[in-house]
């Protein structure tokens, strides 16, 4: 059924400056009741603007946004909510402290005597809340906090539908979520549509799109070039950027055979069961796996974050890693995929972050030698491109791109043999995701190893000479490569599941 | 967090040569000229270099446990245990000393070593058990409140009731061509301590945990080492002052550091330095502790009644940080 | 109405039984520094009645109960108004200036009849609201750290303090006086009780949720709807308040009034908040813990009365309660989570 005619949420002709800068410019979009449709285009493109104006986070400098064909001016998150705009970010906005009842009956609660809370009547109407959305997997009498993330996001998501929304909006909805929580998502999505919901949503994993959406609306340097039923990821991607890409990837030279840089056996950590690896110069071995399957844990556990069994050489050597400091003198470097509050020190200078690890080398008894450690940064930021203006910049008022290229010319500085890549491209538009790519498979090529981890299996697939692939803590299979099929990717990470 | 917007401009050279945080500290001077001035002007004679000496000579004491006070709210701390680590240091230096000048500088040596256990044990409790320091330090200034008061049987020991060494209040309260040692002093430690927090290795690392401690660690920082040395540095200036006054008001006394735990702090944040930590100098805790000793001191050349001076501090605190902190959204 | 079958549940751990068992330890983790609490309040009694049975060879009786209370109550009321503010990831440093404020008030004030002791009750209430009001208005719309801003009245809190009561003097009305206190029966434990009664109410007010989303992460309580800087601004006239009422208390259990007598319940409240379980990190906590953590601060001075303690180390042995207790917390904390 054509439920088309008449928009659920539109924004016409928006216009929004930050300084100089156009996020949106002279942008339209709209969406009818009982479709789901995607909002594409790059980082930058203005899709997260124009969802910000429809969710009522900011207000356009011109133009309308209609909410059922009327025209509104959202003063806030709240304000639209109440016009029947629900929005999931990004960010997740629970609160961590309170349990999952708390979070998802907040301002709804069962009262009784005097309009009091019945505090004890709390986690049953949570449990039904649940049950009544297909979500079995998670306790509504858990902190938050102790939620891994893709259930924290499971969570905001029912919060959201459950104010039985006229529009949903999603952005970036399935970055989080394990493949089977995208399939329930997905069901979800199709059950509201149904019943006549408005759904909009940001994906950067064109399958998705391209499985979800009724049309996919592109967006370019803040305005939309187009609205489309089908669109194939070629037309899109040329779309989005207005030249043709003959293929997304760069291909990695086969890895030669060289001597093995890191080696573990036995690796055991809390969610990590007897990992044993080796990682060659030269070699970049992707890491896979549903999400939370102990990818994270391995990559800590490698770089002394969490206390660990079993035994580990790095480059020949026998080490015992108890912090970050012995795995950065050891030659490892581990680059997280959250590089506000895990990478960069925002508002220090690009030259301050880069040689943070090598205070020592730029100064002499404690003291150091300014002029030494300028032309230690300059050289770097040369080396990387990086666009700084000069090397005393905050690092904060870098592009995302930039300060990626800040994180890893910080290791490249401390000559750091072995990377950990832990999902460095996640967020990241596909212009930068490209530069990205090739300079990982430059630094592979000057033989340092890098271990890669991954929640885009298409990256996986074509950038890693074999991949890991983790299921609960174990390795389940192991993949040679390059261009190994997305679909083996896949089909290991799920293979015990389908035993289940 | 992917828009174009995300992205600010590019701000100039000189802006950020001059940014907000080194302008705080030129507003600082600026205001201790203006305070001067103004001190002239109700009570000619007050600006004179023997009046400005006197203020001077004054602030030292509070710049001296204020620069400690630095240290700590660099890295987003704070010293509670100020006030009774000052008055422990006193009490034991005087008590060492026992009035003889020959026994003088084993006194300070174990005066500032005592600073210094207290301080450690504080950095300790913080980084390693992870007690908040507000809580942590509050529970210190207890503890060294306790055995300062209950060692010497309430400050009433035959050695603790000792005039200071001689030397010492000589060089407390002497000149060295034609300026108070005690200042020269105090200048030797702002030299010190400027160049450890600008041109060393230390200096860049209590930065950097003091903008993020996950970031440090991760980037191989020892954030534990840095937060105990700094609380051990907070309690070594603290014992500092404790000496210096003992040696300026001739002996030690019960309470003596009390005024102390609100000076300091107040120059630090008059001072420009942020409360969470990351970011400031102590040249603005110079000018902070100059400007609050200099309030007072003209209010006392007004005959303002004691309680004024209390209001006044109060409001010009909030004043200021109502002025730093237009503007300015995080926090 | 709902169809499942489109919806491929994600089915975890399915089962029941060890639900219900992790919903019950999680209860118990969720209060775990409230019973820690209360284990101390009782720990701290059981040590008390047994010092006082070997010291004095008799058990304490209703007049030492009462002499407990009644101490308690100042600190009691001064701790659950920073707690309020704590919640918030606040801390309320002018409690100590607030404190000596109505103290001197009360003292000064509160005599001459029923009309007009109550009228100057209401009155020094209304002062602490206001005072809380000032500090609200600082924080929440003039951006300052809730620590700078609470320092800053503090000192103008005291200031005026002394401009009331330059020296020490005043009493409250002795008729006043008993209607809270009775040296021979604990009449007193009625008002904690009451001021527990009122915190388990409030923390199930729309208020009280908000508070604790508010301290939980304030940009999540905006998207939950919360009333941030209104809420903000509550808690610390409810802060104010509660301060003005210690004040009062304060007045009526010492014989006179003192513009510095309220100083140490600064840093003593914010003790008891935190050994009664309150985070110092916001949204976590409870009055009731507060309560608790009055209580054992002023037993713990009675049980160094008991064991022969010299006075003059009371605050050495205070301070160390307050490390110990916090650290060990802290310990027992990783501890549990690095169990789960």
């Amino acid at each position: 059924m054509s439920e088309r005619d008449g928009t659920a949420v539109k924004g016409a002709e928006l216009h929004k400056a930050y300084g100089g800068v156009l996020a949106l410019d002279d942008a339209t979009f709209s969406a009818a009741p009982g479709e789901v449709h995607a909002l594409v285009g790059e980082n930058g493109a203005g899709k997260s603007t124009m969802i910000k104006s429809l969710a009522g986070v900011i207000r356009p400098d011109r133009g309308r946004v209609l909410i059922g064909g009327e025209e509104v001016r959202l003063r806030s998150p709240q304000d639209a909510l109440r016009r029947g705009v629900a929005t999931v970010f990004q960010e997740l906005t629970l609160l961590d402290r309170m349990t999952v009842a708390e979070n998802l009956m907040f301002g709804r609660e069962p009262r009784g005597v005097g309009r009091l809370i019945r505090r004890r009547d709390l986690p049953a109407a949570a449990e039904k809340v649940l049950t009544e959305h297909g979500v079995d997997s998670v306790d509504p009498g858990e902190l938050v906090e102790n939620l891994p993330l893709h259930q924290q996001q499971l969570v905001e998501i029912v919060r959201a539908v459950i104010q039985q929304p006229k529009v949903l909006i999603l952005d970036e909805p399935t970055s989080a979520l394990a493949r089977r929580e995208v399939e329930w998502l997905f069901g979800l999505v199709r059950r509201l549509r149904d019943e006549g919901t408005c759904v909009v949503f940001t994906s950067h994993r064109w399958s998705e799109v391209t499985d979800l959406a009724d049309r996919i609306t592109v967006f370019r340097n803040g305005t939309d070039v187009g609205t489309h039923d089908e669109l194939s990821e070629e037309d899109a991607v040329s779309l989005m950027t207005r030249r043709e890409v003959s293929t997304a990837y760069s291909q990695p030279e086969q890895g030669p055979e060289r001597a093995v840089v890191l080696q573990a056996e036995d690796l055991a950590a809390p969610g990590l069961h007897g990992v044993a690896l080796a990682l060659h110069a030269g070699e970049i071995l992707g890491i896979g796996g549903l999400e939370g399957q102990g990818q994270q844990e391995l990559f800590h556990a490698l770089f002394g974050l969490t206390p660990t069994t079993g035994q580990l050489e790095v480059r020949g050597k026998a080490k015992h890693l108890r912090s970050p400091r012995d795995a950065i003198r050891a030659g490892i470097a581990f680059i997280p995929q959250d590089r506000k509050s895990e990478g960069l020190l925002l508002s220090m200078a690009v030259r301050e972050n880069l040689t943070l690890p090598i205070l020592g080398q730029v100064a002499a008894a404690g003291v150091l030698r300014p002029s030494t450690e300028r032309t230690t940064a300059e050289g770097m930021i040369e080396q990387l491109h990086i666009d700084a203006r000069w090397p005393g910049q905050p690092v904060g008022t870098l592009s995302g791109g930039n300060q990626q290229k800040v994180l890893l010319g910080r290791w490249l500085l401390a000559d750091s043999q072995i990377l950990l890549l832990y999902d460095v491209t996640r967020g990241v538009d596909v212009a930068t995701k490209q530069d990205l790519y090739s300079l990982i498979i430059e630094l592979a090529g000057e033989g340092r190893g890098i271990l890669f981890y991954s929640s885009d299996t298409d990256e996986l697939a074509h950038l890693c000479h074999r991949v890991l692939v983790l299921r609960e803590g174990q390795i389940a299979q192991e993949l040679d490569g390059p261009g190994i099929p997305t679909e083996d990717i896949i089909g290991a990470a799920f293979k015990e599941e389908t035993h289940a | 967090m992917s828009s174009t917007a995300e992205t600010p401009p590019t701000p100039s050279r000189l802006r950020t040569t001059l940014n907000p945080d080194r302008r705080k500290i030129i507003y600082g001077f600026a205001a201790v000229v203006a305070l001067f001035v103004l001190g002239d002007i109700l009570k000619p004679g007050f600006a004179t270099a023997s009046g400005i000496q006197q203020v001077l000579q004054v602030s030292s004491f509070v710049g001296l446990v204020a620069a400690g006070q630095t240290f700590v709210i660099l890295v987003g701390g704070i010293d509670l245990s100020v006030p009774w680590v000052l008055n422990a240091a006193a009490i034991v230096m005087i008590a060492q000393a026992s009035g003889s000048n020959g026994q003088l500088w084993l006194g300070i040596v174990v005066a500032l070593a005592i600073g210094l256990a207290f301080g450690v044990v504080n950095g300790l409790g913080i980084a390693l058990l992870g007690v908040p320091a507000v809580v942590m330090t509050l529970g210190m200034n207890g503890i060294a409140q306790g055995l300062s008061l209950g060692v010497t049987h309430g400050l009433t020991c035959s050695g603790c009731t000792k005039p200071p060494p001689m030397t010492l209040v000589n060089l407390m309260t002497g000149k060295t061509g034609g300026i108070y040692t005690s200042l020269l002093i105090w200048l030797a430690v702002i030299a010190l301590v400027t160049f450890v927090l600008s041109f060393t290795t230390f200096g860049r690392r209590v930065y950097a945990v003091g903008n993020s401690q996950r970031v440090s660690h991760l980037a191989g920082v020892n954030v534990k080492v840095v937060t105990v040395a700094l609380y051990g540095l907070s309690g070594v200036f603290a014992a500092m002052a404790g000496v210096a006054l003992a040696g300026f008001g001739g002996g030690a006394t019960v309470g003596m550091g009390d005024p102390y735990l609100f000076q300091s702090i107040a120059a630090v944040v008059i001072g420009g330095t942020y409360i969470l930590g990351g970011r400031g100098h102590y040249l603005g805790t110079v000018a902070g502790a100059i400007v609050l000793t200099t309030l007072v001191s003209v209010l006392l050349a007004t005959n303002a009644p004691n309680y004024a001076r209390d209001i006044v501090y109060g409001v010009v605190i909030l004043v200021i940080l109502l002025l730093y902190g237009r503007g300015r959204s995080e926090a | 109405m709902l169809e499942r079958a489109l919806l491929s549940p994600i089915s975890g751990r399915g089962e029941q039984g060890p639900r219900q068992l992790a919903r019950r330890r999680q209860l118990v983790a969720q209060n775990a520094p409230l019973v820690v609490a209360v284990v101390l309040v009782v720990g701290m009694l059981a040590i008390y009645i047994v010092l006082y049975a070997i010291s004095l060879s008799a058990f304490p009786g209703t007049f030492e109960a009462a002499s407990i209370t009644d101490h308690a109550i100042p600190l009691s009321l001064a701790a659950v108004g920073q707690t309020m503010v704590i919640l918030t990831r606040g801390i309320d440093l002018s409690v100590g200036g607030m404190m000596d404020l109505t103290n001197a008030l009360a003292a000064l004030k509160i005599q001459g009849g029923f009309l007009t002791e109550a009228l100057w009750t209401v009155i020094i209430l209304l002062i602490g609201a206001a005072g809380g009001l000032l500090n609200g208005l600082l924080v929440a719309f003039g951006r300052i750290q809730p620590i700078l801003v609470t320092l800053g009245t503090l000192s103008i809190f005291q200031g005026l303090a002394l401009w009331v009561l330059p020296s020490p003097g005043g009493h409250v009305a002795t008729g006043y006086t008993s209607l809270f206190l009775n040296p021979n029966a604990p009449s007193a434990l009625l008002w904690v009780i009451l001021l527990g009664l009122a915190w388990v109410a409030f923390r199930r007010s729309r208020l009280g949720v908000q508070i604790f989303a508010t301290g939980n992460d304030e940009q999540s309580a905006r998207a939950n709807s919360v009333p941030v800087i209104r809420t903000r601004l509550l808690v610390y006239v409810l802060g104010g308040t509660l301060a003005a009422g210690a004040g009062v208390a304060l007045a009526t259990t010492s014989t006179g009034g003192d513009a510095t007598g309220g100083d140490v319940f600064t840093l003593s409240s914010i003790a008891a908040a935190v050994i009664g379980g309150v985070s110092l990190f916001g949204g976590r906590g409870s009055a009731v813990g507060a309560i608790c953590g009055a209580f054992v601060l002023t037993v713990l001075i009675d049980i160094l009365f008991f064991a022969n303690v010299d006075p003059l180390f009371q605050p050495f042995f205070q301070g160390l309660f307050l490390v110990l207790a916090v650290g060990a917390s802290t310990l027992v904390g990783r501890y549990l989570m690095r169990r789960r």
